[in-house]
């Protein structure tokens, strides 16, 4: 006999984001390179970058080295951009799995996300090894703050991730539209230059990105000389929470009627 | 028994609303083997769904206490790119299988893929897939199958094979099915629910419902 388990709410989403989890680990890199290309080619790409940036434009960037100051930048707008169009696929590219009650998109957005997450932990560690043996300072002045920023612009890729997979089941056209808009990210969240670069009364084009904040923080987290001027933790934790909520809402009233379509 | 209260069920489309049902309102008894029979397009598959909770009413609801399968149709939730172990595995751990280990022996066992069960679906031909999911369904013990057209494209050995761990489970269990081959209906079902216009109606006699079908 094979009994069902009578489980509540929150043990068949642990059971069911566990199953996805493993899932996406199985079915994402289904090539002979396998997983071990998602971690080797960012840390590859990220030191050529890195590499080259420094070797271009001197050792330091505003007291920071240009290497870390470079890989913080990739790492952080690669981490987030490939949690939000995984954490957005993941909803379209999951979609028959809701023909199971207990498989509901946010379980697969979820899933997508830690996934995500669990690359960009190994592509850090792979950076940090790299940045060990070419004998680099590894000394961070603030973890605490680090962490949080990390943390933070993963959650806002999630929260946005959900939000534009659920108007794709709706309007399939707004994936496009969301390539589209996280294209020019790359270039203006600071990721090759610093807010400290550009004549303060330019800021405003460029304050109101969070993912800005995130990697200014960051930076200002390894190296306190670095400074922290025009960015906020508080700006970045208040938008993160506002379209969390945002978010979560549309999705409340929405995905039920999102998968019946 | 399953209750459907006040559905109403549309598909937007180009030309508007496309509704399946208008404020629908039914009890599908228990204890029947029931087949739905709807000409294409009647909303056969929509009702699965609804019923599976696949999907949801535009308005109404269902209520019911009875455990109902998920609609298996031909793949459902079968990736191709995984091997029939894997698959099996995932919605055994989906649907809170308590030994994940014997569902699986199970499945292998009714399944009959041999070593195609280490292999991607992907390999396996048109008849196995369908075995495959019928045998993840029918390895858990729900109070109701709903069998969407999965019977058929399988032989005739796996029909019979089908039909007797239906016998078998049939004091607990019942199902439900869409088919559009008549045969296959008389073989798993005793009474039917025809399926015209957004309205059903149930026979309890089988032969009397198909009857009524085929006059549609």
């Amino acid at each position: 006999m094979t009994t069902v388990l009578k489980r509540n709410k929150w043990e068949i989403w642990r059971d069911v984001i566990f199953a996805l989890f493993v899932r996406e680990i199985r079915t994402g890199f289904n090539d002979k390179f396998g997983l071990g290309w998602a971690i080797i080619s960012p840390v590859l790409f990220i030191f050529m970058l890195a590499f080259l940036r420094g070797k271009i434009g001197g050792a330091e960037t505003h007291t920071l080295p240009t290497f870390t100051f470079m890989a913080i930048g990739i790492l952080f707008i690669q981490s987030f951009l490939q949690t939000l169009s995984g954490a957005a696929g993941a909803i379209r590219k999951n979609k028959t799995l809701f023909a199971f009650r207990q498989v509901q998109p946010i379980s697969a957005v979820l899933a997508g996300a830690l996934f995500a997450l669990l690359i960009k932990a190994f592509v850090i560690i792979g950076i940090i090894i790299l940045m060990y043996f070419m004998g680099m300072d590894l000394h961070i002045s603030n973890p605490l703050l680090l962490l949080a920023c990390f943390f933070l612009l993963w959650l806002l890729a999630v929260v946005l991730g959900l939000l534009f997979g659920i108007a794709e089941l709706f309007v399939k056209e707004i994936g496009k539209v969301r390539e589209l808009l996280t294209r020019p990210l790359f270039f203006i969240s600071g990721v090759f230059f610093s807010l400290q670069d550009i004549p303060r009364e330019y800021w405003h084009f460029l304050d109101w990105n969070p993912v800005l904040h995130a990697i200014e923080l960051t930076r200002f987290a390894v190296s306190s000389t670095y400074g922290s001027e025009g960015v906020s933790l508080e700006y970045l934790s208040g938008v993160v929470l506002v379209l969390s909520f945002f978010s979560l809402a549309i999705y409340h009233i929405a995905w039920k009627q999102g998968i019946s379509r | 028994m399953i209750r459907l209260e006040n559905i109403t069920k549309y598909y937007p489309s180009r030309l508007g609303k496309q509704y399946v049902f208008k404020d629908l309102s039914f009890d599908i008894p228990s204890g029947h083997n029931i087949g739905i029979l709807g000409s294409n397009g009647a909303g056969k598959s929509t009702l699965f769904r609804l019923l599976a909770g696949s999907e949801y009413a535009n308005k109404g609801r269902i209520i019911t206490d009875l455990s109902l399968s998920w609609p298996v149709a031909l793949a459902t939730g079968i990736h191709p790119q995984m091997t029939g172990r894997e698959n099996t595995r995932f919605i055994g751990k989906v649907n809170g299988i308590a030994d994940i280990d014997e569902y699986e022996r199970r499945v292998i066992k009714f399944a009959e893929l041999g070593k195609k069960f280490d292999l991607p679906v992907k390999s396996y031909s048109t008849g196995m897939r369908p075995r495959l999911a019928f045998a993840c369904s029918i390895g858990i013990d729900f109070d109701v199958y709903l069998i969407d057209e999965v019977t058929s494209v399988g032989d005739a050995k796996f029909r019979r094979k089908a039909k007797a761990a239906l016998l078998e489970r049939s004091e607990q269990a019942n199902v439900i099915m869409v088919s559009h081959e008549m045969d296959e209906i008389r073989q798993f079902c005793d009474s039917a629910i025809v399926l015209h216009k957004g309205e059903l109606t149930f026979y309890n006699d089988l032969e009397q419902g198909i009857a009524q079908y085929q006059a549609l």
